[in-house]
């Protein structure tokens, strides 16, 4: 008995003990289920005798792989140089790396095939890829020292297969709309690369987004390693047809170690122009690159117009919809928030508001739309308008599945809701302040919000789309007070010269003055007062022909008026009329009985006709 | 003969007794007409709730060739108890052309775009916004207003600086001020008359902005209602138009209104 229980005990520690090994065994399997890569590259592809060439063996997804044991490598010497690690977190995943990196040393000329590599560990074999190195006779490509990325002044001619871009979509048969992503990538292999600006292409047909932030990394191509810079963009056609992308172009600078030049020591310019740092540090010069891809077809379907929706609005991809409507008690009038998420992969530029299957008995408001990377969310407020309400209408998307080729239609709720009736509102408590007259709500208060009344007046009614800069009668009017500067500056000018110009002034002045002269004698005329009269006719003659000819009035004498008005161009009956009437003048102090009212009237008016005839001569 | 005269008579009183029933009939009837009573009746409609009826009566009055803000005020007030929240902005938008210094339609028009989710955009740069933002208060005849009385104002310096000699001293600086006074209103009145006769508002629900102007075109991008667009180019059916952020589209006439017709 004791031994049939002795047995047991064994087998239930038996047993535990291999439960504990399988559950470490659980564990531990998914580790070296994890796929292990082996990698063999070379620095370079061509190599000189003499030179060297570095080969790395790396192992990707571990970091505690041994360094392998090299066979003899046909036309090469190997050395060991030592391990390097590398440990990277992409999206959350950590994934580390070891290179095990060998010093090869070409020993003859010709074409050499390295590898594969065998690798045996815990009874796993791996395998490497095989590389293909030439080795020349005489000088080949090779970096002015290890590490450093400048080329030597003559290799610019053919960097092809060191420098180059290369172009793919993610997917070239796409739909109308439909989004792919476009990689351009960008090779360097031990080359200075400098002031790398994005990519350019020629996207007729195609809508672009921007370029992202580009990533850079390293990638083994034909054996040989590359840096490698990425840059990702989305693209999406325009229109139906077959449609070329590209080429991408890449501008960057490649810079160059310059080779020192060796001065012939005869030379007449020899040392003494020669920059002494050269021979220390080299000079190193930049050469501008415009590196070209080749180019991409593409083929741009039009969406099937069978089974097409009558809701659908170009959404395209594969999506899935969520709706949540909150609160589902409400009173009438109050708002309810329906949160539609669309989330899926797709172009969401083409994703519109989902519909609601009835909007009766709802004020629906415009929604509140938010887009992400892989969602677009919509917050629409809706309000029940009608206590018959008793449920929010179901949701539905329409949009293209790309995957199946098909239209498809997404439909979430209805949502039962509960339209509860208005309470009594609770009015805010007034507490009245012993020190303060005036009272406060001490709940905090809510303001209702909606539009303001109606105007009670028409307001300031005028005939349509008229306004005073189309008045051509206003802006015509401008023009006068303009006209009226004018005016002024001329009066201005004119005020100026009657204050500098005495000829000027006198003579404007006469004819006023003569005018108010006849008028005198006019009085005296009218009352028969000879002497006064012709004294007064004398007086304004002289004064008029003072002022007219800017001469000394009191000088004016027949032998003056002959003299000067003669000179100024007088016609010969106005000097002999001015005479006769001085002559009367004259003969009136001695014998005034001879001359009657008709003679006066005749002599005013032969004054009158000279004093016309020489205003008119100015004129 | 006494007989004859009072059948004359009588006949004389009930002619114009008729005579001026009739004109009062039509007088009646003319006075229902009348954009004022139109304007009444429209604002009796809508307090009953008939917004119909309240928007056909405004519209009346502008169709007939005349406006006001209160006009579009109410208009818009009518177009937003509808629902149409579209053609309530475009309303308050020519509201604002007549009255922008109006409290009541600068609250209605935040009102509707915060329930249509869009920002009052101002297009142009910085010192257009400026300048903008310093006269929006001004409709467009005050602008024009202002402007003739800084002209005649300088004129008036000008011939006073003519005959007054101490004016002299400080005529200069006046001038300057003026002319910088007359320069701001100007901008600001010519940003205002291209932005009205170029700004329009989408009234559908929503619009699909296209490529080209053909139905099966792409959709370049979607507008909603109330939206702002800057028209820049008309076919038959079709404005190519400019959204705040410079993207350009064709969109079709019938979801647009240009804020002057």
């Amino acid at each position: 008995m004791d031994k049939l229980k002795n047995i047991a005990g064994s087998l239930r520690g038996s047993i535990l003990s291999l439960a504990f090994v399988f559950y470490i065994l659980s564990f531990a399997l998914p580790c070296f289920a994890r796929e292990l890569s082996f990698e063999a590259t070379v620095d370079n592809n061509k190599v000189s005798l003499g030179s060297r060439l570095q080969l790395a063996l790396s192992f990707n997804s571990s970091q505690d792989m041994p360094a392998p044991d090299l066979p003899a490598i046909d036309g090469f010497q190997s050395q060991y140089l030592g391990p390097s690690t590398m440990m990277s977190i992409v999206n959350g995943k950590v994934s580390g790396s070891i290179t095990h990196n060998y010093l090869l040393l070409p020993m003859k000329v010709g074409t050499f095939k390295i590898g594969p590599f065998k690798f045996e560990r815990n009874g796993d074999k791996y395998t490497s890829n095989q590389i293909s190195v030439e080795v020349l006779q005489g000088q080949v490509q090779n970096p002015a020292q290890p590490g450093s990325q400048a080329v030597q002044e003559p290799e610019i001619g053919d960097l092809s297969d060191r420098v180059f871009v290369t172009m793919q979509a993610k997917k070239n048969n796409l739909y109308l709309n439909e989004v792919t992503q476009l990689t351009i990538k960008l090779y360097v292999n031990r080359l200075g690369i400098r002031d790398i600006q994005y990519p350019e292409f020629d996207h007729g047909g195609f809508s672009t987004a921007a370029f992202g932030k580009p990533t850079q990394y390293q990638e083994a191509r034909n054996g040989i390693n590359f840096d490698v810079i990425e840059f990702n963009t989305s693209i999406f056609g325009l229109r139906p047809g077959e449609f070329k992308l590209g080429p991408a172009h890449i501008k960057c600078n490649l810079i160059v170690q310059k080779q020192r030049k060796r001065n012939s020591p005869f030379a007449s310019n020899g040392s003494f122009n020669a920059d002494v740092f050269d021979d220390f540090f080299g000079r190193y010069e930049t050469y501008p690159l415009d590196l070209k891809s080749g180019d991409s077809a593409f083929t741009i379907l039009p969406l099937p117009q069978d089974n097409k929706p009558a809701n659908f609005s170009g959404a395209l991809g594969s999506f899935d919809l969520e709706v949540t409507a909150a609160p589902l008690e409400v009173k009438l009038g109050d708002p309810i928030t329906l949160k539609i998420v669309i989330s899926g992969e797709g172009n969401f530029d083409t994703v519109g508001v989902p519909k609601l299957k009835s909007e009766k008995g709802f004020k629906i408001y415009e929604p509140q739309v938010k887009q992400e990377a892989n969602e677009k969310r919509f917050e629409q407020i809706i309000m029940p308008m009608s206590p018959q309400v008793k449920e929010v209408p179901a949701v539905s998307f329409d949009f293209f599945d790309i995957g199946s080729g098909q239209y498809k239609s997404i439909t979430r709720g209805p949502f039962p809701i509960i339209i509860v009736k208005p309470e009594k509102e609770e009015e805010p408590k007034i507490v009245e302040n012993k020190q303060f007259t005036s009272a406060v709500p001490v709940k905090e208060e809510q303001l209702g919000r909606d539009i303001i009344y109606i105007k009670d007046n028409p307001g300031h009614l005028k005939k349509k789309n008229q306004y005073l800069y189309g008045n051509k009668i206003l802006l015509a009017s401008q023009v006068f007070p303009l006209l009226i500067y004018l005016l002024a500056v001329v009066l201005y000018v004119k005020q100026q010269r009657l204050k500098t110009d005495l000829r000027y002034a006198r003579g404007l002045l006469a004819p006023r003055k003569a005018r108010a002269g006849i008028h005198q004698a006019k009085k005296y005329l009218e009352k028969a007062e000879v002497q006064k009269f012709y004294d007064t006719l004398f007086l304004t003659m002289q004064e008029y022909l003072g002022d007219k000819f800017h001469l000394s009035s009191k000088g004016i004498t027949v032998s003056v008026i002959d003299e000067h008005l003669r000179k100024e161009g007088v016609v010969e009956e106005a000097l002999t009329r001015l005479k006769d009437i001085f002559r009367e003048c004259d003969m009136v102090r001695y014998a005034s009985s001879q001359f009657t009212q008709s003679n006066m009237r005749d002599s005013l008016k032969r004054l009158e006709e000279v004093i016309d005839y020489l205003q008119r001569k100015k004129a | 003969m006494k007989k004859i005269s009072r059948i004359f008579l009588f006949t004389f009183l009930a002619a114009v007794f008729i005579a001026t029933l009739c004109l009062r009939c039509s007088l009646a009837q003319e006075a229902v007409k009348t954009p004022g009573s139109l304007f009444y009746q429209a604002n009796i409609n809508y307090q009953e709730a008939k917004y119909d009826a309240a928007i056909n009566d405004y519209e009346k009055i502008i169709n007939s060739g005349l406006e006001s803000g209160n006009i579009y005020y109410n208009l818009g007030n009518s177009y937003f108890k509808k629902g149409e929240l579209g053609l309530a902005v475009l309303n308050y938008e020519r509201a604002n052309v007549l009255i922008p210094n109006d409290s009541d339609l600068r609250s209605n028009y935040d009102y509707v775009l915060q329930a249509l989710n869009l920002e009052p955009q101002l297009s142009g740069v910085w010192f257009e916004r400026i300048v903008y933002s310093l006269f929006r208060n001004m409709d467009i005849d005050s602008l024009i207003i202002l402007l003739i009385s800084i002209y005649i104002a300088l004129i008036a310096l000008l011939i006073l600086n003519l005959f007054i000699n101490r004016l002299k001293r400080f005529s200069g600086f006046i001038a300057f001020v003026l002319i910088a006074l007359f320069i701001l209103p100007a901008f600001a009145l010519s940003s205002k008359i291209n932005y009205f006769n170029k700004a329009a508002i989408v009234i559908s629900k929503e619009a699909d902005v296209k490529f080209e102007p053909l139905e099966n075109a792409t959709t370049y991008f979607k507008l909603n209602a109330g939206s702002k667009v800057e028209v820049v180019e008309k076919t038959e059916g079709w404005y190519k138009v400019k959204r705040f952020d410079n993207k350009l589209g064709w969109v079709n006439k019938s979801v647009l209104r240009q804020i002057v017709d």
